[in-house]
Parts: structure tokens; C-alpha cells; sequence
């Protein structure tokens, strides 16, 4: 590839433009409080175990998961109900809400275990998770951030991905985990919920 | 889904994929699908869907441009992902999508005007439908589901004939997720056509199972080869005089920016080679040709330009528009991302001569791409003719469908 980034760079711009329409922050935060919160956390910060924070997620993954919960696409219990009959409009301002707040780990993150975050960091390279995350593993469009997301919902959800329970818009993150231990990926979900 | 089929595939990817050389110890994660061959420090990636329903001041019907005397007008809009179009005996024009899993049916109000229905949601991929007699045929990766008498039950669709297992097409988890999603449509002879995409970006592969155009029974039988090497195929049409097979075929990616290009194939007997993954045209595959000459593979009837991602093609039936444009293949170019600068976002005519040979390509529906800007205002993906002779282009990034008129 002769002409580098700055092109590519447009590329994303190209895209990134035309998810951001008619979407109100402010909006989503009224709905946020009613129907989100309780879970998620005021702040979009979880304190629940096995719950995501939700905060500083690109609106794109946002809406695509709304979505994908109301279409009967993903099926996760405690959501079904929250999204059934959810317009449109209502999910783009939910996902401009969450998109706003400042990311952040959860008040009970655990202290971190160095041996178990260096073995976590060493597997980011040979797994390709920089790809689609990005090398600061903050995610971009319908690609989530996973940098201080709640440790055991990243284990919860790579072992569904890799025992074949879930899959997501597309089944990348299937081939991505294929064949991770237990142990492994109890290191990723360390190192990600660890790292700034 | 049984991870074991997940898991299989996902190993199957891998034996196949070129980007393997890891460390002995723990198994290769393969790069995701998209992304296999891509430079370092490349940052390009598909672009993204949009999912949610674009307000209809905002579809880009005025950012259309098309030759004098043609207009377009926005016929139907407020679906997410539209793409591929299907058209009932009583006019009910259905339509698939991609992601978000639904099927709509768009019938006409007696005024003119249009309403939209999700008919169908769930599904994945449910991209290609083919119409025979009053059932509509589903094609969501290799699920085939027939729903009978479908036009009088558009609120309350019918449970579907499950054909999957007669119709045995490879699963996602086969595909390792690469190229699943199907296009069909009905051939002259009441044989179902679909194509089965390659399995990776590029690699090699079971030749007899993936990069393959094939045919059926609409009851799934009778399984016929009808080209292969085909890389993947989203657009089919019968010619209307000749009744050969054409396709619009999508080139490997990240090999340049101009090679290899999109194609359009002529298929003059069941089960010519292309060529893939040696060869394309007089293109030899810097990884893949493995020594072949090219010129022992079917050449293809035209270059569409590299990674203009040429989906939707149909022959133009109608008596419409003017007649330089009968029996003329319209071809919808979704557009690039694997490409430093955008290309396609536009409809294209290939202007065939008595022997059936392309004498040139032209564009026809322009203005959805901004040079200067780098941007696209939307993706045409399919051209369906309408009994009046007006053309139909789906616009799968709004979720509209436009429609095109000529006045002399």
C-alpha cells in the first residue's frame, strides 16, 4: 500500500460520518435513567458481576447490539424485554449517551495480579485482537472498547464465543478465540479489564 | 449451534488461510476474515452498516445523477440494510438484507405511494430471495426456507417449508465465516441459481464445494455445477434472448489498488472454470497462481474496476427507457474500502453487441460518491425492473429503495 494513512484515516471519517445523524445525547440519558441504569450503572460504569459497562462504547457497537437484542438476533434474557419494540430513535440517543460518558473501570475492580496481566498482554499480539479493537483496544465503529470493561463479563462472553454460544454480527470473534484455555482467557479478561 | 461446528470450521480456516506461521505451542488464531493479507500498518476496513432507519429528508434521492431524461424518485424507504429484490405475481416486491436478519415486503397504496413491512426478522443473513409461483424462497446462509402463498399473508406470514437440509449448502461455520451470504434467482429453465462465496479472502481451496455458481431443483435436488472459481458472486441474471447465465464476481483483496479488478462473467456452459484463486482474467494471483496459465481458464466479459464491490444485475426488459438500453446488463456497484481512494457507489450499464459481447461499460447512476471529500452518501446493491419498465435500485447504507423513470 503505496498511499499510507492519512487516506485510510478519511476512510474511517467516510464511515464514522454517517452513524452520527439525528442521534441526542441528552435524549438518551432520560432513557438511560429509566430503563438502563439500574444495571449498567448511573455512570455506565457496572458494579454488577457478569453486567458490561457501557460507558465511552462507540455508538455504533451500541446501536448494533440494541439492535441485534430487538431483532431476536442476540439473545440474552435480562435484555430481551429492554429492547423489544425499542424505535429506532430511541436507541441511536441511548448509544450517543453511552458514547459521551467518560470511560472508566468498575469501583470493584480487583487488584491487579502482574503474573496473570503479563500472560493477558502476551496474548494480544498472536490473537490479532489490535485489528479490529485497535492497538489501544478502544474499539471503533461496531467494534466494542475493551480496556477497562468488567473482568468477568470479558471472560463470560470470550468463552461463549469460543464454546460457540454466542455469535456476534458477524462470526469473527469466534475464529478469534478458537482454541484459548480457560487459563487464557482468564488472562485476557485480566490484562483488558486492567489496562488504562 | 453446536460449537463443534464452530470449531471445525474455524480449524478449516485455518489449514486454509495463508497467515499461519505462529508458534508451535498454542493453536493459530486466525486473522479475522477481512483483514487476511492486509499490509502492517494498513488501517483500512470495511466500512461500517448502518442498522437504524434513515429519516427520509435525509436520503440522498437529490445527490442522484443519471443521463438526460431519466429521474429518480425515493419509492420506498425506512429499511435498514435493504438489498436484493424479489418480486411477487401481484406486484409485492420483497427484500432482503444482511445483518439486522429481516425480509420486508413493500406493497403499492392505491395512490401511488408505498408501504413497508418487516415480513420476516431473525434470520441470519437472509440476503437472497428468489420468487416462484406465490412462494417466496429465502436463502439466509445455507438455510432455505419456502414460504407458500406468501402475498395474501404479508401480516402474518405463514411457517416456512425448511428445504436446508435438501439444498445442503455449506454453513457459516464451513464458511469460517467468509462469504456466506447468497444471492439467488430463478433461471429461464424453473432452476434455482445461487453462488457459494469463497471460504477466506484467499486461499486455497475445495473447489468443488466453495467460489462456485450453482443450480437446483426448487425442491433442492439435482445439485449442477454452473461455474467455478468464481470468488464470490452477490448479483445474477439470465440473459433474456441467449438465456446464458451472467454473474458479477468480486476480486481477492489486498493486492493493490487496481487489481484485481471486479468482474462480470458470461457463463456459455455449465461449469466453466474462472480460474480463482490462480487466476483472474490474464491476472496471475501473486500468492495463489501455483504455475497456472491463465489463459486456460473462461475469461471474463468485463472489468468493472478494482474493489467497486459489483453486486445486483439485471438485463433491461423494459420498453421504458430508450432502446439503446434493452437487453443492456445494469450492474449496482456497492463501493470500495480495500482502496486508498473510494470507486464504485454508483449503477453502471455493460452495452452487450449482437454476439452477446461487451463493446463498452458506462456509468449510468452517479452522485453518491464524493471525490473530494472521500465520503459516500449511499450503497445501490440491487437493480430490479418493474413491469412498467421503471428500474428499482436498493440503497442498502439509508435503507431506500430509489426508482428511476425515463421522460422523452
Amino acid at each position: 500500500m503505496r498511499l499510507a494513512g492519512l487516506l485510510a484515516a478519511a476512510l474511517f471519517g467516510a464511515a464514522a460520518a454517517f452513524s452520527a445523524a439525528a442521534q441526542d445525547a441528552a435524549r438518551g440519558a432520560a432513557v438511560s435513567a429509566e430503563r438502563c441504569a439500574a444495571c449498567h450503572g448511573e455512570a455506565g460504569r457496572s458494579a454488577i458481576e457478569g453486567t458490561p459497562s457501557l460507558a465511552g462504547q462507540p455508538a455504533l457497537f451500541i446501536t448494533t447490539q440494541l439492535i441485534l437484542f430487538r431483532e431476536g438476533l442476540r439473545q440474552v434474557p435480562a435484555m430481551t424485554a429492554v429492547a423489544a419494540g425499542m424505535a429506532d430513535g430511541a436507541i441511536e440517543d441511548l448509544a450517543a449517551h453511552f458514547a459521551s460518558l467518560p470511560p472508566g473501570p468498575p469501583q470493584d475492580r480487583r487488584a491487579r495480579d502482574p503474573a496473570l496481566f503479563a500472560a493477558g498482554q502476551a496474548l494480544i499480539g498472536p490473537r490479532n485482537c489490535a485489528v479490529c479493537h485497535l492497538p489501544a483496544l478502544t474499539g471503533r465503529e461496531q467494534v466494542p472498547r475493551l480496556v477497562g470493561q468488567r473482568e468477568d463479563f470479558l471472560a463470560r462472553t470470550m468463552i461463549e464465543y469460543r464454546d460457540g454460544v454466542r455469535v456476534g454480527a458477524d462470526s469473527q470473534m469466534n475464529g478469534a478465540v478458537v482454541g484459548l484455555t480457560d487459563a487464557q482467557i482468564a488472562a485476557l479478561a485480566h490484562y483488558l479489564s486492567q489496562r488504562e | 449451534m453446536s460449537s463443534r461446528r464452530i470449531l471445525l470450521g474455524f480449524a478449516a480456516a485455518l489449514l486454509a488461510g495463508p497467515a499461519l506461521a505462529q508458534a508451535p505451542a498454542a493453536p493459530a488464531a486466525p486473522v479475522p476474515g477481512w483483514a487476511v493479507g492486509r499490509p502492517e500498518g494498513s488501517t483500512l476496513a470495511p466500512h461500517a452498516a448502518r442498522m437504524t432507519v434513515t429519516p427520509l429528508d435525509q436520503v440522498p434521492v437529490g445527490a442522484i445523477r443519471l443521463p438526460p431524461g431519466f429521474q429518480a424518485e425515493v419509492f420506498a424507504h425506512g429499511m435498514p440494510g435493504v438489498r436484493a429484490i424479489a418480486e411477487g405475481p401481484n406486484g409485492t416486491l420483497f427484500a432482503g438484507t444482511r445483518a439486522i436478519g429481516r425480509v420486508y415486503a413493500i406493497t403499492r397504496n392505491p395512490d401511488g405511494t408505498t408501504r413497508t413491512r418487516v415480513l420476516l426478522q431473525g434470520l441470519a443473513q437472509p440476503n437472497g430471495l428468489v420468487m416462484i409461483g406465490n412462494s417466496l424462497y429465502v436463502f439466509a446462509v445455507n438455510r432455505v426456507l419456502r414460504y407458500d402463498n406468501i402475498e395474501a399473508n404479508l401480516d402474518n406470514p405463514p411457517a416456512p417449508v425448511d428445504l436446508t437440509a435438501a439444498f445442503a449448502l455449506p454453513t457459516e461455520q464451513e464458511h469460517g465465516g467468509n462469504h456466506h451470504w447468497k444471492f439467488a434467482t430463478l433461471g429461464p429453465d424453473g432452476r434455482i441459481y445461487t453462488n457459494v462465496g469463497v471460504n477466506c479472502n484467499v486461499c486455497n481451496t475445495d473447489r468443488d464445494k466453495f467460489a462456485l455458481l450453482v443450480s437446483f431443483n426448487p425442491d433442492g435436488s439435482g445439485r449442477r455445477i454452473e461455474a467455478r472459481g468464481v470468488r464470490n458472486s452477490v448479483g445474477m441474471a439470465h440473459h433474456p434472448v441467449t438465456r446464458e447465465l451472467w454473474a458479477t464476481n468480486h476480486g481477492r483483496d489486498w493486492a493493490g489498488d487496481d487489481a484485481p479488478q471486479d468482474t462480470l462473467l458470461r457463463v456459455r456452459r455449465a461449469g466453466e472454470d474462472f480460474g480463482f484463486p490462480y487466476c483472474l482474467g490474464d491476472w496471475r494471483d501473486p500468492q495463489f497462481n501455483a504455475g497456472r496459465n491463465c489463459a486456460e481458464f473462461s475469461q471474463p466479459a468485463a472489468l468493472l474496476g478494482g474493489h467497486t464491490a459489483v453486486l445486483g444485475m439485471r438485463f433491461y426488459t423494459g420498453t421504458m427507457f430508450p432502446e439503446q438500453y434493452r437487453n443492456m446488463a445494469f450492474i449496482a456497484r456497492r463501493g470500495s474500502w480495500n482502496r486508498s481512494r473510494l470507486s464504485g457507489f454508483d449503477v453502471v450499464v455493460a452495452h452487450l453487441d449482437a454476439q452477446g459481447n461487451v463493446t463498452r461499460v458506462e456509468e449510468f447512476l452517479t452522485g453518491l460518491r464524493n471525490d473530494a471529500a472521500q465520503t459516500f452518501a449511499d450503497r445501490p446493491v440491487e437493480v430490479h425492473v418493474l413491469r412498467d419498465g421503471s428500474m428499482l435500485v436498493s440503497g442498502e447504507q439509508m435503507g431506500a429503495i430509489y426508482r428511476i423513470t425515463y421522460r422523452r
